[in-house]
């Protein structure tokens, strides 16, 4: 239903002002908001959690819920003002003419409703569509969305599809009515890397070929360089600067964007040389925002009497550049090309002895078909398969792998709370693999621990910060009395950057990154020797990420700790890690050191997940490299290589060697392995995922 | 003496105002409820200091008649208490005679309001509890009928008369009846008017509240700790304890209650040693509770668990053990020096029933709530520290399933008052001259038609006290919700 006479822009926001009013007081959640999005134009949303960023989103769906109101200026939606529109031509417009998709796609599907049906309905209901057209309408979309055999698909439920064909499905869902305006609110945070590019990549070709508008919010800084042609920073409820992609990503005007670019794991940040540098403070809460400009208290270029002024401060234009703005008063005095002040730069220690070491380990589960009476078939699933690697003291070691890949079991079968099937696991040289949690001694409980991957969910809720690292300290039998165990909570909350006031609150009471340091002061209370770290800081925002980072890093140096940290960001993998392992199906399919895993050859799974990865620099080119199909399920794994079924280099190798046989474990060089069928030759000719564009 | 009027002299004035208030408050809502068919619909309209306004022509003034309607009903209710309770006695009727039984009551009550609303801010959801206007009425109710039965039953205040003794000549005189000279009492008059068996209907009325709050929450409390500690495991290892215990639950839930309640309190099983068995065994369940919650707490320093364990297992053995040592049975085994208190067999049963009744749902809630709570990554924290399972299901799940199952107690100390009712409307359990608010209806009941009276005040006793449950478990559910 697309309205071909208008050629206008068409969203247009005005000084869009935004409150939500609680029982107590009026929380503004987005402050003089302005932007235009044109014909075929994908504008990126880009903030921290908590800036505004779906709420402008939701506002243009003028769905607010009942606390949330429109305070002032205007939303028009090709040229048609939003805010005054009647229900009924609200009603209209969304879904067919404005379409959303939302982070969870489980959640924006019916359960109890045919995919078919589902589709068929959007049709029906805006264009008054025969059932027939409106379903040969939907088998056409959903051709589109690349799913296979799209009649079956129709006929399924949203739970028999996996979570990336669901989010593809919604896709569709929202192109089912030809919108002008697609609304995307990080729509593949959900999903897994490869899955993830798969579905940036379809966007991106549906945005064209439907030509349609989209408004596409995400807190990842390199996804919206790879879909969107301008982008609008936002932070604490503004718009801190807005312009194209190529003049924000390289002539950036405003101190909270550079300090953003600054925190985020680029290719030659380095731990060592050019460790990453935190935004200092924290997030203002919506009712404690500063007075003058919101970002003055982080800011390295705050000037006392000018920035926190008592003024409203306005985007101002960045000459030269096109629609390109700033909300900053400084812009013009700071010398955006200054050399970035390197941190305090620190030695690469030599890794030590061999702490660590697994040999052939195996992890089967047997899954029952009847639960009651545990009769029926059985079936194997192998989350592990042969696994074996070492680790040193004061290394990092990073297990890389998407969801399904074994990761998780194998941090289970170490820490002991199931036992292996098969293998070996030498602590210290000391078999432990047949060793419930149980029955280890202390000092082997205390040697290793684990850090977890959600902040909210790390914590009791229930008991006090500093009950909990004493509880830990009592479990490992450390001090003598309490006032002793209290001492040394304290030491502990000191080492992770904490005011020691917090031994007193509760967890709901810290953000997530404080939440995070208390589980590492947690981890770290029995002198922890091995810490696997369960992708510690994939939940936070950028800028925290930095800082607990960092500090896992600094823990680490000090103590010698040996870190096995488990990610599927290889960005913050090549940031921080010595050594890399990637992990397929229970299968470890490479294993070298960063350099060696980062450069050719690779892996063909390696080399997906490096292409994969959205990197937020222009001046990187990448090899485009889309993987086909889901991760099959552990409970019915591929004949042969585990990776067969999605591998781009299969035709290489002769005779369907890949669907008939596992791939030996081959030493490329020193350090280097893979498990692949592919040639020397093969392997030698590959050519780099990434490459930095000569300057 | 003359016999009292039910408003007295205060009627002149309250009565025709109490009146015309309820007749506004009807049509004002009806009105409102015609118009809000075909009038346009309010708008939200934000103002300039940060609150919100409801704005709406013709609805919206019938909306603000219905509410000041509402306010002048209240006022005139409180109005019959309040002043009912200053003037002297027989001035103002029945209600305000019993307004001034209650005086002691009102202070209570108003002494914890203004207490727990001025430092509301630092109890915790106790506190929270008074930002919901729902969850304020239903804790006054509870809290009337708690203050009434402690006062009654502790310290024999409230009472008028004695709820056993029969006064001849007063059999099923109806409310405000004056009685003979010499009767001992404090006060002239059968308020609530007497009996089949020409006892003071308000002062059984008083007393029986005593049973019912001192039986009623711990006898839910005990089904709780039973469906606490089979529902924890259940959830937590899953698998075949927890399909086995699961079973055994659905089972008793199947089972017809009523059938149940009769072979108890047959009197082959009262004498046998069924009950006192039953009774030993589902006693025995705090103390291994708590044995098990102090163990696993601090298993790691014994030089203060012992001690701790010693005192608390102590006390509680000796309760457990004169709850169930009873002279006369067959475990009679504790000197009567040495036993703190007996327990009528009846009692025994209602305890047994209840838990039996109960438990399986808490059961089924608890392990609901164990198997969400046992995925979270401090679960996993807590077991990969090396804690054992009791740890975890104790001290890191149970606190943080405490939400609901507050809730859960709030409104199962209600469905347990009423269950009181029935088994005492069926004669069982208690004795037949007890004041129980369910005996009291039972025996009303059989001439309800010729004289509603004496069934009346129990029952809106009863009905109050369980609304006031409900109501507050709906306050706690409503501010534990926000945060």
């Amino acid at each position: 239903m697309t309205d071909t006479t208008y050629d206008g822009p068409i969203l247009e926001i005005d000084k869009l002002s935004i409150s939500f009013f609680t029982r107590l007081r009026e929380i503004p959640a987005v402050m003089d908001f302005s932007a235009t999005i044109r014909p075929g134009e994908a504008l990126g949303l880009v903030g921290e959690s908590g800036c505004g960023k779906s709420t402008v989103a939701l506002g243009v769906m003028q769905d607010l819920g009942v606390n949330g109101r429109i305070v002032g200026g205007s939303i028009k939606f090709k040229g048609e003002e939003m805010n005054t529109m009647s229900r009924e031509r609200l009603r209209d417009i969304r879904g067919s003419q404005i379409a959303m998709i939302y982070q969870e796609p489980m959640a924006s599907l019916n359960p109890a409703m045919k995919i078919g049906k589902q589709l068929a309905e959007v049709p029906m209901i805006h264009e008054g569509l025969s059932e027939s057209d409106a379903l040969a309408r939907a088998l056409e979309v959903v051709t589109d969305v690349k799913l296979p055999d799209p009649a079956r698909i129709l006929k399924s439920y949203p739970h028999q599809l996996s979570g990336g064909q669901q989010q593809r499905i919604v896709i569709a869902m929202a192109l089912m009515s030809k919108p002008s305006l697609l609304i995307l609110d990080e729509p593949t945070t959900a999903l897994d890397v490869t899955v993830e590019a798969a579905v940036v990549e379809l966007v991106k070709d549906l945005g064209k070929k439907y030509g349609t508008s989209m408004l596409f919010i995400s807190h990842n800084l390199g996804l919206v360089l790879e879909t969107c042609d301008r982008i609008c920073v936002m932070y604490s409820g503004e718009a801190v600067e807005r312009g194209s992609i190529e003049d924000v990503f390289d002539e950036m005007q405003h101190p909270y964007t550079q300090a953003l670019f600054r925190s985020i794991p680029l290719p030659g940040a380095n731990k060592n040389a050019r460790p990453l540098i935190a935004i200092p403070g924290n997030f203002p809460l919506p009712h404690e925002r500063p007075t003058g400009c919101n970002f003055g208290p982080r800011c390295d270029y705050f000037e006392d009497g000018l920035c926190n002024e008592n003024l409203p401060i306005e985007m101002y234009p960045v000459h030269g550049n096109d629609r390109h703005q700033t909300r900053c008063l400084r812009f013009q005095e700071i010398d955006w090309n200054a050399p970035i002040d390197v941190g305090a730069q620190t030695a690469k220690p030599e890794p030590g002895r061999v702490v660590l070491k697994m040999d052939n380990l195996k992890k089967y589960y047997e899954v029952a078909a009847n639960a009651l009476f545990g009769g029926g078939d059985k079936k194997v699933v192998k989350a592990n398969e042969t696994l074996s690697f070492e680790a040193r003291e004061g290394e990092t070691l990073a297990i890389v792998g998407e969801s399904g890949c074994g990761k998780s079991t194998f941090a289970k079968v170490l820490m002991g709370l199931e036992t292996a099937t098969d293998g070996q696991i030498l602590l210290d040289n000391k078999a432990i693999q047949d060793i419930p949690i149980e029955e280890r001694d202390t000092k082997t409980i205390a040697d290793v621990q684990m850090v977890f991957q959600n902040p909210f969910d790390t914590l009791n809720p229930s008991m006090t910060v500093g009950r909990q690292i004493i509880r830990a300290l009592e479990i490992f039998q450390v001090g003598n009395s309490d006032a002793e165990r209290r001492e040394r909570m304290l030491e502990l909350l000191d080492l992770v950057k904490l005011p020691r006031a917090f031994a007193d609150r509760m967890p709901r009471q810290l953000s997530g990154g404080q939440k995070q340091r208390v589980g590492i002061a947690r981890a770290f209370a029995g002198d922890a020797r091995i810490v696997v770290a369960d992708e510690p800081v994939s939940a936070l925002d950028v800028s925290v990420q930095a800082a607990v980072t960092d500090l896992l890093m600094e823990i680490q140096r000090e103590h010698k700790t040996t870190l096995l940290f488990i990610s599927h960001d290889l960005s913050i993998v090549r940031y921080l890690s010595d050594r890399v392992m990637v992990m397929y199906l229970g299968h470890v399919v490479e294993l070298g050191s960063t350099d060696q895993v980062f450069a050719p050859p690779y892996h063909p799974y390696t080399e997906a997940l490096l292409s994969a990865v959205p990197i937020a620099d222009t001046s990187i080119t990448k090899k485009h490299i889309v993987l086909e199909g889901d991760i099959p399920s552990a409970m019915n794994p591929p004949s042969g290589c585990p990776f067969q079924t999605r591998c781009g280099w299969k035709s290489q190798v002769a005779n369907g060697l890949c669907e008939k046989e596992v791939p030996p474990v081959r030493i490329l060089s020193e350090g280097h392995q893979v498990k692949c069928h592919l040639s020397d030759r093969d392997l030698a000719d590959m050519e780099p995922v990434i490459q930095i564009a000569a300057e | 003496m003359e016999p009292l009027s039910w408003t007295g002299a205060l009627g002149t004035f309250l009565n025709p105002a109490f009146g015309i208030a309820v007749i506004c408050l009807l049509a004002s809502a009806f009105i409102q409820m015609v118009l809000s068919f075909t009038a346009s619909p309010m708008r939200m309209q934000s103002n300039a200091d940060g609150t919100l306004v409801k704005r709406g022509g013709f609805l919206g003034m019938f909306e603000q008649t219905t509410q000041a309607a509402l306010w002048a009903v209240i006022l005139v209710i409180l109005g019959y208490i309040a002043v009912g309770a200053l003037m002297p006695y027989g001035q103002a009727g029945i209600i305000g005679a019993m307004s001034k039984q209650f005086f002691p009551v009102w202070i209570l009550l108003t002494v914890m309001f203004v207490l727990s609303i001025a430092f509301k801010r630092h109890l915790g959801l106790y506190g929270k509890l008074f930002d919901s206007i729902v969850g304020m009425i239903g804790f006054g109710l509870v809290m009337f009928w708690v203050f009434t039965a402690i006062l009654a039953g502790a310290f024999d205040m409230l009472a008028t008369f004695d709820p056993l003794t029969q006064v001849s000549g007063l059999k099923n005189k109806t409310p405000g009846v004056t009685v003979p000279d010499g009767t001992v009492g404090s006060i002239p008059h059968y308020l609530l008017g007497g009996d089949n068996l020409a006892r003071d209907i308000f002062s059984r009325m008083i007393h029986g509240s005593t049973i019912v709050v001192a039986i009623a929450p711990l006898a839910t409390l005990f089904a709780f700790m039973v469906g606490i500690t089979l529902g924890l495991p259940a959830g937590f290892y899953g698998g075949r304890l927890d399909t086995i215990l699961s079973f055994l639950a659905n089972l008793i839930l199947a089972f017809p209650v009523i059938l149940l309640f009769f072979l108890l309190v047959t009197p082959e099983i009262v004498n046998s040693p069924i009950p006192t068995v039953m009774a030993m065994v589902l006693f025995i369940f705090p103390l291994i509770f708590f044995a098990v919650l102090l163990n696993s707490r601090y298993h790691t320093q014994p030089a203060k668990r012992t001690p701790i364990l010693v005192v608390v297992l102590g006390v509680l053995a000796w309760l457990y053990l004169s709850l169930i040592s009873q002279e006369g049975t067959s475990v009679a085994f504790l000197p009567n020096w040495f036993d703190l208190f007996d327990i009528n067999s009846g009692i025994l049963v209602v305890f047994v029933s209840v838990v039996f009744v109960n438990s399986p749902t808490v059961y089924r809630i608890v392990r609901g709530l164990a198997l969400d709570l046992r995925t979270r990554d401090y679960v996993a924290a807590a077991q990969t520290r090396g804690e054992g399972a009791w740890y975890v299901m104790l001290w890191e799940i149970l606190p943080n399933a405490r939400g609901p199952l507050i809730v859960d107690f709030c409104l199962r100390i209600g469905y347990t008052t009423i269950l009181l009712g029935t088994l005492g409307f069926f004669g069982l359990g208690l004795p037949p001259e007890s004041p129980d608010w369910g005996s009291t209806i039972n025996e009303g009941r059989k001439l309800l038609l010729i004289f509603a009276h004496p069934a009346l005040p129990p029952a809106i006793a009863l009905l109050s006290l369980v609304l006031g449950l409900n109501l507050l478990a709906d306050g706690l559910r409503e501010e534990s919700l926000k945060d």
